[in-house]
This record gives structure tokens, C-alpha cells and sequence, in this order.
């Protein structure tokens, strides 16, 4: 097995006829976690979309290799049973779906497409009840509809109970921390955490430093206008914070 | 008149067409038509007495090139009376559906309460939902309403449920259960398995 989990090279991609992300270079090995920080409009949110297959964007050039395979050619519930996983900036709402029945067909279209047998329902509630403690749901959160009337903090904890269900191997967060006050952040990040495993990595996208004094990550990368600009470690989290985006070239 | 619930698959059950409620008498009625089945529907209510109550919904399910109209009209010829309606329907290949509901409101009708909602979501481009919700209201002391939309199924919603792992298919799938849900919710627990089963 490959120590490299990721590999982008080259990757053009954007949306609408405009290119957004003009050339990515980014390797992520097993057990990492990689921090991509960037000003608004740097591509940060493209290249999320671009990794679970956003149907409205476009690559125009370069390869993505996840755990061996093309990534690229891969739908976007090939990737998710392959162990993608993204935390939407933007958590969807789905009426008339129930989290249960929504993770129920989640979990149990994975096991189909891994030739496994549907997931018994003792089994299924016992690992609801203990991810929804993970990040402190309430026992009624499992029959409200996906994220139907819920407040941020409430979508962002169920985006982090549903990456705790699914158990990815590779997670993106795409500014999970928007919209959290100081408690939500913290249960957010306790969760994400607690997921931490050496063959588990992810990609935590952010704008701020607040949510990498909790989830701390490996390597940091700058985002600016569609390139990684620098590489680095936590220090650069540092640098950012104190004298802004325009400090790194 | 009783006010137990009568479901009615068209196609498979006679299904009524006109009927007069006098006061304070009620009815509950679930329309299904299924895929595959061209229909007529007219369904008239006369409310003659003060007190009634009427709750009608349906649901029509179009995948090919079925036909399919529904005509609904209810009449508050008495005040006092509270009408509601729900239509959803699912219109997909190169069918076509339509939806006329008439509320009429006579004068001296007062405290009427009634309301009209007709949903659509269409599959295809091909595919037709025509919605034709009309009030027609001569008294003045009453609560009415209508609405009705015609949508597609939100492309936002099925990539969310797609980057969960469930598939394309069963993701539309989902959403289109969770549409007609409020009517489906109707029905006695098999016939819901046998009408999601055709979704």
C-alpha cells in the first residue's frame, strides 16, 4: 500500500467557461492532515468541488490520484465508497428526509457497492446513537429531516456526525468553521479529532486560523488566485495571522 | 356521509365524481393515480350545509406518455365550512398533466376557510404540468388561498446525497418519496409500499 493518499498534479479546473484553480500541485500522505488557507476567491471552494465531483465544474487539465485510482473518472458516490468524504461549506437541505433514512441509505448503498449485506438495524441504531453523542445530538436530531430548520452550528455538527458514521479515509472540511460560535467549533473540532488515524487524512479549508489551533494541522498551504503560493508548516498559520494574505507572495 | 378516509386508485377503483355535503358532515379523499395511467379526473363537492369539512389530496405519477387531467371543484355554497386540497404530481418521459382546481365561494358564504396547493415536479424537457388554480369568491368574510409551483428536482440535493454515497438513481429516488410524501402518508401502509415501489 502507498503511503501517498492523494495526488493532484497539474490541475486546471473551473466553472462556467472561467478558469478558477490554474495549476495545483498537492500530495497528501496517510495520516496527514493538510490545512489550505486562501483569501476569498482563491479557489479554495473549487478545488473541494473539483475533488468530490461536482457535476457543474469543469477540469480542463492535469490528473487526480486517490488510494491508486483516477479520481477524476470516478462518480461521486464512487468516491465516497472509495472513502471520500467532504463537510459542506453549505449543508444542503433535504425535506422529507429523515437523517435516519438518510444515513441508513448511505451507509447501506456503500456496503451494496462493497458486496456486503445491508447493515442490521441494531447494529445501524447503536452506531447512530454513539456518533450522534460524538459530536452531542440529541436523540430527537435522528428523525428530523436532513438539516430542515437547523441552525449553523447544527449543520455543521451534522456534517461531522455524518463523516463519523461513514468513517472516510479521506475528509475535506470546507470552512467548517463559518458560522461557529467558540462551543460549536470546539464540538466540531473534538469530533474531527477524535477521528484522527494513521491512515486517515483530510484537508482542512479555511479562511481563518481559529478552527488550526484546534484541528492542528501537518502542512499548510496558501491559496491565491487559482495556486498553491506557499508550503509550509503551522508557522504559516502564524505569519497569516498576524500580518495578513498580502505578507505571502 | 361518513367521515371515514376512501382512498381511490384510478384505474382499479370507482372513483366518485360528484357529492353534496349537507351541514356538518365530512369527507376525507386520497386520489392515486398511477404510472402508466391516462386519466379524466373531475371531482365535485357541493357544500350545502354550514359545519363541513372536506380534505382532499391526490397524487399523480406520469413516467411516459400518459395523460393525465385533474378537475377539482368545490363549492361553498353554505359559510362555515372548511375545504382543503392537495395535488402533487410527478411528470416525467413525454406525459403530460394538467390541474384545474376551482374553489367558489357563494355569496353569504361567510367564515368559509379553503385552501388549494398543486406541486409538479417535472423529470424531462419534454415533459408538461400544467397548473390552473382559480378562486372565485362573492362573500367577504373568508379565509382562502391557493398556490402551485412546477419545479425540477434540485440538482443540490442529489449531489449532497451522491457525496454520501447513495446513488444517482436512488438519490432521485428519494427525493421524489420525500415529495409526495404528504399524500402518500395518506394511504393505507400497502398501497404506500406498492406506490413507492413504482416511484
Amino acid at each position: 500500500m502507498s503511503d501517498l493518499l492523494l495526488e493532484i498534479k497539474g490541475l486546471h479546473a473551473g466553472i462556467a467557461g472561467k478558469e478558477i484553480l490554474k495549476g495545483i500541485d498537492l500530495s497528501v500522505r496517510r495520516g496527514e492532515i493538510h490545512a489550505v488557507m486562501g483569501p476569498n476567491g482563491a479557489g479554495k471552494s473549487t478545488l473541494s468541488a473539483v475533488l468530490t465531483g461536482r457535476p457543474d465544474y469543469q477540469v480542463t487539465a492535469g490528473t487526480v490520484t486517490f488510494a491508486g485510482r483516477n479520481l477524476l473518472e470516478m462518480a461521486p458516490e464512487e468516491r465516497a465508497w472509495a472513502g471520500m468524504f467532504m463537510s459542506f461549506q453549505y449543508p444542503v437541505e433535504i425535506p422529507g428526509v429523515s437523517i435516519t433514512n438518510f444515513m441508513k441509505a448511505a451507509i447501506n448503498a456503500r456496503r451494496k457497492a462493497q458486496g456486503l449485506p445491508e447493515m442490521k438495524p441494531a447494529e445501524f441504531l447503536k452506531l447512530m446513537k454513539e456518533k450522534m453523542a460524538l459530536v452531542q445530538m440529541k436523540g430527537e436530531f435522528a428523525r428530523r429531516e436532513v438539516n430542515v430548520g437547523f441552525s449553523g452550528g447544527e449543520k455543521k455538527r451534522n456534517e461531522i456526525f455524518q463523516m463519523a458514521m461513514l468513517e472516510p479515509v479521506f475528509s475535506i472540511l470546507d470552512e467548517t468553521d463559518s458560522g461557529l460560535d467558540v462551543d460549536a467549533l470546539k464540538i466540531v473540532a473534538d469530533g474531527v479529532n477524535s477521528l484522527r488515524s494513521p491512515e486517515r487524512s483530510g484537508i482542512v479549508i479555511t479562511h481563518y486560523q481559529r478552527l488550526l489551533q484546534l484541528i492542528v494541522p501537518d502542512v499548510v498551504h496558501v491559496l491565491k488566485d487559482g495556486r498553491i503560493v506557499r508550503t509550509g508548516g503551522i508557522e504559516l498559520v502564524d505569519q497569516i495571522e498576524n500580518e495578513g494574505y498580502d505578507s505571502i507572495a | 356521509m361518513t367521515a371515514s378516509p376512501e382512498v381511490f386508485v384510478v384505474g382499479r377503483d370507482a372513483v366518485p365524481s360528484a357529492v353534496r355535503l349537507d351541514g356538518g358532515e365530512s369527507l376525507r379523499w386520497t386520489f392515486v393515480v398511477p404510472p402508466g395511467q391516462s386519466c379524466e379526473l373531475c371531482v365535485e363537492v357541493d357544500l350545502e350545509g354550514p359545519g363541513c369539512e372536506v380534505d382532499i389530496a391526490g397524487v399523480y405519477l406520469c413516467k411516459s406518455d400518459e395523460k393525465v387531467g385533474i378537475r377539482v371543484l368545490v363549492r361553498h355554497d353554505s359559510g362555515s365550512c372548511v375545504s382543503r386540497q392537495l395535488f402533487k404530481g410527478i411528470v416525467g418521459g413525454r406525459a403530460v398533466a394538467e390541474f384545474d382546481g376551482l374553489i367558489y365561494v357563494k355569496e353569504g358564504a361567510q367564515k368559509t376557510k379553503a385552501y388549494q396547493e398543486n406541486h409538479t415536479i417535472l423529470l424531462s424537457g419534454e415533459a408538461r404540468a400544467e397548473s390552473r388554480p382559480q378562486l372565485e369568491i362573492y362573500a367577504d368574510d373568508v379565509e382562502c388561498s391557493h398556490g402551485a409551483t412546477t419545479g425540477y428536482l434540485d440538482p443540490a440535493q442529489e449531489f449532497y446525497m451522491r457525496s454520501r454515497g447513495i446513488p444517482e438513481a436512488e438519490a432521485k429516488q428519494l427525493q421524489m418519496l420525500a415529495f409526495v410524501a404528504p399524500v402518500l402518508s395518506r394511504l393505507p401502509e400497502a398501497l404506500q409500499e406498492e406506490i413507492k415501489a413504482l416511484i
